[in-house]
């Protein structure tokens, strides 16, 4: 996952490495992904997340297009 | 059997403190255990995505952490950690409760960016590019 300044960037970058492009997040919601996914992480009682919880979060964050199905 | 959950916290503890991941011998005098231990543990949690191993057996990324140097820098309180990407930078501020900022570049031009987070508040500019769909982001995790 990778910062850019602009989706000209991103245009770019996709032709440079032959790819699609893929989904753009502003950096405010991937601040609530990051602090949603990592805040536990170094808690005792973490364990990874289910597909159905991280389904549910994605689902939360507005997250529901294609690109987000796990499954 | 070498009890993986209390590893994991330890591996995490000690990255915070130092700003560097332990390689497989410090993690071994750390807990007092083997090196045929520590690497079998190390490979259990690979296994389970908990963390991810070099070819070599040596931690690269106990995420949102990178054992090695990237473009995507975490500074808390002074001090600076790497993540493995703009997502896992954000989620070492996210990780250690803080206000924070990510020191990163522009993934096609190379210019420096600056993501701050302050009370929780995100501040910056840019926008973030996620290659890969969701499902396949085990299938290749150092390229994502």
């Amino acid at each position: 996952m990778l910062l850019f300044r602009s989706e000209e960037m991103v245009d770019r970058w996709c032709r440079n490495w032959g790819l699609p492009r893929g989904a753009i997040l502003s950096p405010a919601t991937c601040w609530t992904l990051a602090r949603e996914w990592y805040h536990d992480r170094r808690d005792p009682r973490w364990r990874r997340r289910t597909v159905d919880e991280a389904r549910a979060l994605f689902n939360r964050l507005g997250l529901i297009e294609d690109f987000w199905k796990l499954n | 059997m070498f009890e993986d959950s209390a590893f994991r916290l330890r591996i995490y503890d000690e990255i915070v403190r130092t700003g560097e991941t332990p390689v497989v011998a410090t993690l071994a005098r750390l807990v007092g255990a083997s090196l045929d231990d520590v690497r079998a543990s190390l490979r259990r949690m690979h296994d389970a995505h908990m963390l991810v191993l070099e070819p070599t057996g040596e931690i690269l990324m106990a995420n949102p952490f990178s054992a090695v140097p990237t473009p995507f820098l975490a500074e808390v309180g002074g001090r600076r950690w790497f993540g493995n990407c703009v997502w896992d930078a954000l989620g070492i501020i996210a990780t250690l409760h803080a206000d924070g900022r990510v020191l990163a570049s522009c993934g096609s031009s190379g210019e420096r960016m600056e993501l701050s987070v302050s009370d929780g508040v995100l501040a910056g500019q840019g926008i973030v590019h996620f290659a890969l769909p969701a499902r396949q982001w085990w299938e290749d995790i150092v390229f994502n």
